[in-house]
């Protein structure tokens, strides 16, 4: 366990919790290179990189979905292991349980934790979530009842219900619409600054990572390497069309190689 | 909900047009018996008599109707809950670990592809009774059950099983929680499948079984004797059977998978 000695790294850092070093090959395709990095605790890192560069993959690395071909992903100096570490994952693809009630999906990561569905204690937590994440009033819907961007805040509300030490999120915004999108933005922001959490977010929205982000890391094309890294210190709520969002937007867009 | 309530006046809709459509198809049928004046093409009212005549006074040999059908659906349900039984666990099983179904499978597809029909000889002189035809049933109604449901657990959306692994669930769990649930209605859609099939293979069954009961051998005594509004008393029996059967499996199918109906909201 690294414990808050490394305060050299700056006044305000936190503890180190992720430490990865690791490389990623399928077959002979080699899809993640020398990616080394670590996360800090509370820390909002947003993690960038052009479409089909592997971000997905290292997103189900990171969560303990799969194992690297060489290298390690730890945390708190283990091999990360959700059924061991408390770890959450939002999914970039829809992911409700489609027989099961909203209700029943949240409690889902609770229920694996061991606690007991039945119990004062989960019930106020499930509560907790449900409201924090707006979604009150629809506990006995089923997906196929609610729309997109509530269907992504039952993942969100699944994800957070565990009070994870870590949370993945896989461009969990992915498939909605550019309004929706701008919302959740704004809405994962007020429950990340509410219970903030050591959150690795995985866009290829050059927009949403500067929005976000407490740091950046950009990823090349593949075979993915790390290209480049940002600190963030933008104030929040962070303006769109500020000067220093655009600069910062724009250093970021060039480094993402999205337009020649 | 409004839709609910749609759904209720749509059902009685639904209904209306049913009850149409059959009084059309049985008044068609008496014109058309009563303009051919064909002794092979009895009216409806002829068969209606024989019907009561076979529930009231029995077949040829004093069987009753209700004692054919009985038999029947007997039969019927004991191949068919047989061919739950194994058809069930062993698709999940197969379907969770493919390697068994690819190193078997040189056994199961040959055996699938043998129509039921081409056992009863064999059966014949192998088996006694009731097993004869529990076993036919079983074999036709096994191979649909036992392949919708391996196909339906080889294609479980990947993300649903992530959802519980990612949590670090174990893999009873999601078997339980993800894999079963959505399987569900696959192998309802085969058990259905099956249904059907085990009532073609009683009739085959009950034509060569030797026995006196059963609406297949009803049928075929009447075919003896050439009296067609007997035979097509059976017939309608089958035929009204498997309709019942039918709409027993979409009411549960209703209830169980209410999650499948898509109401949109907003």
């Amino acid at each position: 366990m690294e414990r808050g000695d490394r305060d050299f790294l700056g006044g305000s850092m936190e503890r180190e919790l992720i430490d990865v070093d690791m490389s990623m090959k399928f077959d002979n395709l080699s899809v993640l290179e020398d990616i080394k990095f670590k996360v800090h605790e509370n820390e909002f890192l947003v993690i960038v990189g052009p479409t089909g560069c592997g971000k997905t993959t290292l997103a189900r690395l990171l969560g303990g979905l799969s194992k690297p071909s060489s290298g390690h992903v730890t945390i708190a100096g283990e091999d990360v292991n959700p059924k061991i570490h408390n770890v959450s994952f939002v999914f970039q693809e829809p992911s409700c349980i489609p027989w099961l009630t909203l209700w029943d999906d949240i409690s889902m990561g609770l229920e694996i934790k061991g606690a007991d569905p039945q119990s004062a204690e989960t019930k106020t937590r499930i509560k907790e979530v449900i409201k924090l994440v707006g979604l009150d009033g629809f506990e006995e819907y089923f997906p196929k009842q609610i729309s997109g961007g509530m269907k992504q805040r039952v993942a969100i509300a699944r994800a957070y219900a565990t009070k994870p030490d870590f949370l993945l999120m896989d461009e969990p915004f992915g498939h909605l619409d550019a309004q929706t999108r701008y919302l959740m933005q704004i809405e994962i922001m007020r429950i990340w600054e509410r219970e903030k959490k050591t959150v690795a977010y995985i866009t290829n929205n050059i927009e949403e990572a500067v929005y976000l982000a407490t740091r950046i890391i950009v990823l090349s094309k593949l075979p993915a390497r790390i290209k480049a890294e940002h600190s963030i210190n933008l104030p929040r709520p962070r303006d769109l069309t500020g000067p220093d969002f655009l600069r910062i937007r724009a250093e970021i867009t060039a480094q993402c190689e999205v337009v020649k | 909900m409004a839709n609910d309530k749609n759904a209720g006046s749509g059902k009685l809709g639904t209904f209306g047009y049913n009850a149409l459509a059959l009084s059309i198809f049985i008044l068609l049928w008496a014109v058309v018996s009563w303009i051919s004046e064909s002794l092979f093409l009895p009216t409806p009212w002829t068969v209606l008599k024989s019907f009561l005549d076979l529930c009231t006074y029995g077949d040829v040999e004093g069987i009753n109707l209700g004692m054919h059908i009985f038999k029947s659906t007997l039969r019927i349900f004991a191949g068919f809950v047989a061919a739950c039984i194994l058809g069930i666990p062993l698709g999940i099983l197969m379907g969770l670990y493919p390697r068994v179904y690819d190193s078997t499978k040189s056994v199961i597809e040959p055996i699938r592809f043998i129509p039921p029909v081409a056992w009863i000889p064999l059966v014949i002189v192998l088996l006694v009774g009731f097993s004869r035809y529990a076993f036919i049933i079983w074999l036709g109604a096994f191979f649909p059950i036992f392949i919708g449901t391996l196909l339906s657990v080889r294609s479980v959306n990947p993300t649903h099983i992530d959802v519980p692994r990612s949590f670090g669930a174990k893999r009873l769990y999601i078997i339980k929680k993800i894999v079963i649930p959505s399987t569900l209605p696959d192998i309802f859609t085969g058990m259905r499948v099956g249904m059907g099939i085990g009532w073609d293979c009683i009739m085959a069954a009950e034509m060569i079984g030797g026995e006196n009961e059963g609406l297949g051998v009803m049928i075929l005594k009447y075919a003896e004797l050439i009296r067609i509004e007997d035979i097509m008393v059976g017939m309608i029996v089958i035929g009204a059977i498997g309709f019942l059967i039918n709409e027993v499996f979409i009411f549960v199918e209703r209830r169980v998978f209410k999650w499948k109906e898509a109401i949109v909201i907003s």
